[in-house]
């Protein structure tokens, strides 16, 4: 743990991290409503524009992950202001992620298909990662993308391990409460309630 | 099932990996070697799954056994995967011990690689070597086949989602349905809202075209789509990720919510606050959002007057029935909402993610898996719908 946090201090730099901080903040608030704690924030030019954090237990939707959360807030902002589909995808174009944890598959084709720029992530996601875990589509531009235009999908720059021992720390936190919302064969408290 | 000049429905299983000729399945090689003493099987299973476990071939039975002339059984064992050479000098010292202290006669044989995905692939497998067949949605119903009532059930939800696809006018989107099979009953249903002409609101000024004119905005066949979508037009909504099935998954989420409001978490308190007071819960089963999904409440049968124990999670058991074959986001979207089985009419080739660009429902790393099928419809119903020019079947 301790030469994790060592290897992401000299690796990344300190902008880096401090949105990472931002995104386990919000991770943090996931879990004190006992969610799965992962979190994100949205920055262009330098400034965070959104935040998320995952709300699968409250909406009881499992695809409110904190990304799709936080892609929402932009893209009903955005739409409110009037933006043409063309400036949204641009102003996409030039926003960074930062999430505590390696976009699920979901997730990762989601940011394609907004063509988010780049993904700073936190832990690997060894059961649904869609950044390279399992599936890799942060890196594949779909060929039928190439040749006719914007239909295909879009690939972006994404770099993972970002204080990854913290946003794997709180899901172990989380993990040992319990998941509440959980189905009743899958649960395993430690503790009892 | 047919009848209609068009031909028939059909339901056609898609597994989690591409159908290959059940006898040209991919196979390794193992050292095996015949064990004289049966007597002595036990203890050398025991010992080699200790030395020389099977780890990507869980699939695959240790021992064979043969019926040779005069009622005779004859066993081998598999002692480990071949060395990459063929050569028995790469065999492992410990598994080398086994051999020489049984004083065995080790051989080369194949085995199939990866478990069988259908009944027709293990019996093939089995003539190689024994493997056991659990394929991941192996009880889930359908696999083996539909009886006719529930081939009926089947086609007319189809018909619904085909129904809704077309309810924009004379532009064609993919709709999805999410239907509980133990009450027969559309929970959600929703269509593509990724741009302006593919919301409701607009149907009015889009019925002017006739039917000549239809237009596809399919928003799983090309997810990029909606950055030129627009262009020309002046602002309107517009909201890249609300494909069918995402929309649906939400709409299903609210009726939940609005069917137990109380139940946030299943905790014992408020399971007991809820049972206890169910008049109060009537009242708070109101409709509280603006979408107009008319899902009627008060008709449904499946969930009583909102008794918990018959409340599933998330989408558990429930069937969705989609236009188009899902882009890898929705496919996705539906294993987190763990759908039992998912539905689709019409392949998409260039983004579908259950069989024909990815195939999701074969990732076995995923923490559930449900089982896909594709609905072939008759080219006299597709007519029927207008969607014969652009289903591409």
């Amino acid at each position: 743990m301790e030469t994790d946090n060592i290897a992401s201090s000299e690796r990344f730099s300190p902008e880096i991290l401090g949105f990472m901080q931002l995104a386990i903040d919000q991770a943090k608030l996931a879990l004190d409503s006992l969610e799965v704690p992962v979190g994100c924030v949205i920055v262009e030019d330098g400034n965070v524009i959104a935040a998320g954090r995952n709300r699968t237990n409250e909406t009881r939707n499992a695809t409110r992950h904190a990304e799709m959360e936080a892609l929402d807030v932009l893209i009903i902002q955005w739409q409110r202001t009037g933006f043409t589909a063309a400036e949204v995808a641009e102003k996409f174009s030039a926003c960074s992620l930062y999430v505590t944890c390696e976009p699920c598959i979901m997730c990762a084709a989601a940011l394609s298909i907004i063509g988010i720029k780049e993904v700073y992530y936190g832990c690997a996601n060894d059961k649904f990662g869609g950044c390279g875990s399992i599936l890799s589509l942060h890196s594949s531009s779909s060929e039928a993308g190439i040749s006719i235009g914007n239909c295909g999908s879009k690939g972006f720059k994404c770099c993972g391990g970002i204080m990854a021992s913290e946003a794997v720390s709180l899901l172990r936190d989380f993990y040992e409460q319990g998941n509440p919302n959980a189905p009743k064969p899958h649960r395993s408290r430690v503790t009892q309630a | 099932m047919s009848g209609e000049d068009g031909g028939a429905w059909q339901i056609v299983h898609v597994p989690g990996r591409p159908p290959v000729p059940p006898d040209q399945q991919l196979t390794v090689n193992v050292v095996a070697a015949q064990i004289e003493q049966p007597k002595l099987t036990n203890t050398i299973i025991r010992r080699l799954s200790q030395i020389a476990p099977l780890e990507d071939l869980h699939h695959v039975k240790r021992v064979k056994k043969k019926c040779i002339e005069g009622g005779q059984i004859q066993l081998s064992v598999i002692l480990c995967l071949a060395p990459e050479n063929g050569d028995f000098d790469g065999i492992p010292c410990d598994v080398k011990d086994v051999i020489n202290s049984y004083q065995l006669s080790p051989f080369v044989a194949k085995v199939c690689k990866y478990a069988a995905s259908s009944k027709e692939e293990w019996v093939e497998q089995c003539k190689l070597w024994p493997t056991s067949y659990h394929p991941p949605t192996y009880n889930i119903s359908g696999i083996t086949g539909f009886s006719e009532e529930d081939s009926q059930s089947v086609v007319s939800f189809m018909k619904y989602a085909l129904e809704l696809a077309k309810s924009h006018g004379n532009v064609v989107v993919n709709a999805a349905a999410i239907v509980d099979p133990l009450s027969n009953q559309v929970i959600a249903r929703a269509c593509d809202e990724v741009c302006s002409l593919q919301t409701p609101k607009t149907e009015a000024s889009a019925e002017c075209g006739g039917p000549g004119q239809v237009k596809t905005s399919i928003s799983c066949l090309h997810p990029r789509w909606w950055v030129d979508e627009q262009t020309g037009r002046s602002s309107s909504f517009c909201h890249p990720l609300r494909h069918a099935a995402i929309v649906a998954i939400e709409s299903s989420a609210a009726r939940d919510r609005r069917l137990f409001p109380d139940v946030r978490y299943k905790d014992e308190s408020t399971i007991e606050e809820c049972v206890l007071s169910p008049a109060n819960s009537q009242v708070k089963r109101q409709k509280t959002d603006a979408n107009d999904v008319d899902n009627d409440d008060k008709n449904d049968t499946a969930y009583g007057n909102g008794d918990l124990s018959s409340r599933p999670y998330l989408c558990t058991g429930n069937d969705i029935y989609l236009v188009w074959e899902p882009c890898i986001m929705c496919a996705m979207a539906l294993v987190h909402q763990r759908i039992r089985r998912v539905f689709y009419a019409c392949p998409n080739p260039s983004a579908g993610a259950l069989g024909s660009v990815h195939r999701l429902q074969g990732e076995k790393s995923l923490n559930h898996h449900y089982a896909v099928f594709r609905v072939v419809v008759p080219q006299d119903v597709l007519d029927k719908v207008e969607l014969s020019m652009i289903s591409g079947s």
